[in-house]
C-alpha cells in the first residue's frame, strides 16, 4: 500500500480527524485524515484509490474490532468522524460521477419507531464500506421506501426497529417492497430482531451489528 | 399509601464518567481518554438538558389469575407472562409508574447527530437512557420508604416489553396513567414519547420479595446491561 494511503488508514482507525485532533497522544500535532487526503489528491492519487485503498479497509478493521468487542461504539464513531474528514474531499468526485461508489443503500427506521442510534451507526459503517447511503430517517412509511426505491432502482434496503411492536411494521414494509420489487435485497436489524424473524418475514439478511451488514453487501459491490 | 409525583435533580442520580463508560461496554480497567473527557463534558451539559420526573399511582383490590399468569387492575387485565407474574403474584396492591428524563436530552442527541457529530449524539443518548432509568430507581426508593412506613415491602420494578411481557400492554398501562404528571404519551406501536421514558409495575405487600434482576432469565444474550448488572 502507498505510504500516504497507509497514513490515512491509520488516522481513520485511530480517529485522528485533522491536525487539531489531540488524540491519539502519539499523533498530536500531526496531519490527520483531512489534511492527508487533500495531500494525496493534490499529489495525483485517484479518489477511488483513497476510498478503496485507505478508507474502506480502515473502516473494515474498525467494524471487525467492534464485532469482536475489542472496541466499543464511541471509538467506532471517532473513526467515522475521521473518515468523514477524508470523505469531504472525495464527495465532489462522487457527485460529478467521476468516482463511483459500490452502489446505493436506502436505510431507515420503520414506521411507528423513532429510535435512530442503531440505524445511524449502520448507515455510517455502510458509507465507510464505500456505498452511497440514502438515509430516510425514522418513522419511515412503506410508501416512502417504495418511492425512494423507484427513484433509485437496484438499491439495497436496510430496515431497523427497536421494539417487537415496531418490528411488525418491518414485516409490512418487507411485504410491500416484495410485492413491487421481488428481487431487491433487504437487510434487517435492531434489538428485538433475530435471524429467525428475518427469515419469517422474507427479508434477505439479518445482522446483529453494522459490520455484518457491510460484509454481506460486499458480494454485490459493483 | 398515596399516589405521588416527583421531580428530581440530575445531581441526585450521581452519574459519573465510569458508569456511562460501563454502559457503553468498557470493562473494568478499560477506558479511552478522549472519550472520558467528552463524557465528562456531556454530563455537565446534561444537568440542564435532563428534566427528571416520575410518578406512581397505587391500585389496590388487584386480582391475580395464576392459570392465565395475569393480573386485573382497575378492571384491566394485564397478561404478565410467567417470569413477571412469578415476581409480582404475592402483591396486595400495585404501584403503576412512569419516569422520564424529558424531551430535551433526546433532542440534543438528535441535533448533534444531524449536525454530523454522531459521537456527541451517542454520548447524550446513553446519558439520557441512564437518567430515565435512574429516575425510576429514585422513585422506587421513595416508594420503598413509603411502604416501609406502613410495614410493607416492595418488589423490583417490571416493565412491559421485558421478560416476554408484551410491550403492547403499555396501552392499558397508560389507561391507568391518564394525564400523567410526566407528560409521557404512547403511540400506536407502544413507543413512548419522550423516548427516554420508562413504564412499569412495582408490587407492594407483606409477603413480596425484592429480587435483583437476573439476566439469565432473558433471551437477549448481547444486551449491554447483561455485562454490567
Ligand atoms: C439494516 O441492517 C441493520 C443491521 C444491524 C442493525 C440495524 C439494521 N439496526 C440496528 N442494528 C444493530 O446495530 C446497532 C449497533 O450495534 C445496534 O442498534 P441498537 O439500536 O440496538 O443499539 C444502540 C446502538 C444501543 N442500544 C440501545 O440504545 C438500546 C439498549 C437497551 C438496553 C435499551 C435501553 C438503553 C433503553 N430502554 Co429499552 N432498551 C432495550 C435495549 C436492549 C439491548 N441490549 O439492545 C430494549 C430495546 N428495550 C426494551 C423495552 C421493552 C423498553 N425499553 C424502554 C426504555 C429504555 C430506556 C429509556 C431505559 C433506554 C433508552 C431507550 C431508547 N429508545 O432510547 C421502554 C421503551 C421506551 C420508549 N421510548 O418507548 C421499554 C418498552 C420498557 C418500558 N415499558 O418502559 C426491549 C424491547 C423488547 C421488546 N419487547 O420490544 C429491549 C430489547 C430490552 C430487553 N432486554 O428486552 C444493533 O441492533
Amino acid at each position: 500500500m502507498n505510504d500516504i494511503l497507509k497514513l490515512i488508514a491509520n488516522c481513520v482507525e485511530n480517529g485522528k480527524i485533522d491536525r487539531n485532533t489531540p488524540y491519539p497522544p502519539g499523533m498530536k500535532g500531526q496531519d490527520g485524515a483531512d489534511e492527508l487526503t487533500r495531500l494525496a489528491l493534490d499529489s495525483g492519487i485517484k479518489p477511488e484509490q483513497i476510498l478503496d485503498g485507505a478508507l474502506v479497509p480502515a473502516m473494515a478493521v474498525v467494524g471487525d474490532k467492534f464485532s469482536r468487542k475489542e472496541i466499543y461504539v464511541p471509538q467506532m464513531l471517532m473513526s467515522a468522524k475521521a473518515m468523514n474528514g477524508a470523505m469531504k474531499h472525495l464527495k465532489p468526485y462522487f457527485s460529478t460521477g467521476e468516482t463511483k461508489r459500490k452502489g446505493k443503500v436506502i436505510i431507515g427506521t420503520v414506521a411507528g419507531d423513532l429510535h435512530d442510534i442503531g440505524k445511524n451507526l449502520v448507515a455510517m459503517m455502510i458509507e465507510g464500506g464505500g456505498w452511497e447511503v440514502i438515509d430516510l430517517g425514522v418513522d419511515v412509511s412503506s410508501e416512502k421506501f417504495l418511492k425512494t426505491i423507484d427513484e433509485n432502482p437496484g438499491a439495497f434496503i436496510g430496515l431497523s426497529a427497536l421494539l417487537t411492536t415496531t418490528m411488525e411494521n418491518m414485516k409490512k414494509t418487507v411485504a410491500a417492497i416484495r410485492e413491487k420489487h421481488s428481487g431487491l435485497k433487504i437487510l434487517v436489524g435492531g434489538a428485538p430482531v433475530t435471524k429467525e424473524y428475518c427469515e419469517r418475514i422474507g427479508a434477505d439478511f439479518y445482522s446483529p451489528d453494522p459490520q455484518g451488514a457491510v460484509n454481506y453487501l460486499k458480494q454485490f459491490a459493483e | 399509601m398515596n399516589d405521588s409525583t416527583f421531580k428530581f435533580e440530575f445531581s441526585d442520580l450521581n452519574l459519573d464518567v465510569r458508569q456511562i463508560e460501563m454502559v457503553m461496554g468498557y470493562r473494568e480497567g478499560e477506558s479511552h481518554e478522549a472519550i472520558s473527557d467528552l463524557i465528562a463534558g456531556a454530563l455537565i451539559d446534561a444537568e440542564s438538558f435532563c428534566e427528571l420526573k416520575a410518578e406512581y399511582r397505587i391500585f389496590s383490590g388487584i386480582e391475580f389469575n395464576p392459570s392465565e399468569k395475569s393480573v386485573k387492575i382497575a378492571g384491566l387485565e394485564f397478561s404478565l407472562k410467567k417470569i413477571v407474574f412469578g415476581q409480582l403474584r404475592k402483591s396486595e396492591s400495585m404501584a403503576v409508574f412512569l419516569s422520564t428524563a424529558g424531551e430535551k436530552i433526546g433532542e440534543m442527541s438528535r441535533k448533534a447527530m444531524k449536525d454530523g457529530d454522531l459521537l456527541q449524539g451517542y454520548i447524550y443518548d446513553v446519558i439520557g437512557s441512564e437518567a430515565a432509568d435512574g429516575a425510576s430507581a429514585l422513585m422506587q426508593e421513595k416508594l420503598k420508604m413509603a411502604a416501609e412506613m406502613e410495614g410493607l415491602r416492595i418488589t423490583n420494578r417490571y416493565s412491559p416489553g421485558y421478560c416476554d411481557w408484551n410491550v403492547d400492554e403499555q396501552h392499558k398501562l397508560f389507561h391507568l396513567m391518564k394525564d400523567n404528571f410526566c407528560g409521557i404519551t404512547v403511540n400506536s406501536s407502544a413507543l413512548m414519547s419522550p423516548e427516554k421514558s420508562v413504564s412499569g409495575f412495582i408490587g407492594i405487600g407483606r409477603e413480596v420479595r425484592f429480587n435483583k434482576y437476573t439476566c439469565g432469565l432473558c433471551d437477549m444474550k448481547d444486551c449491554i446491561y447483561r455485562k454490567i448488572r
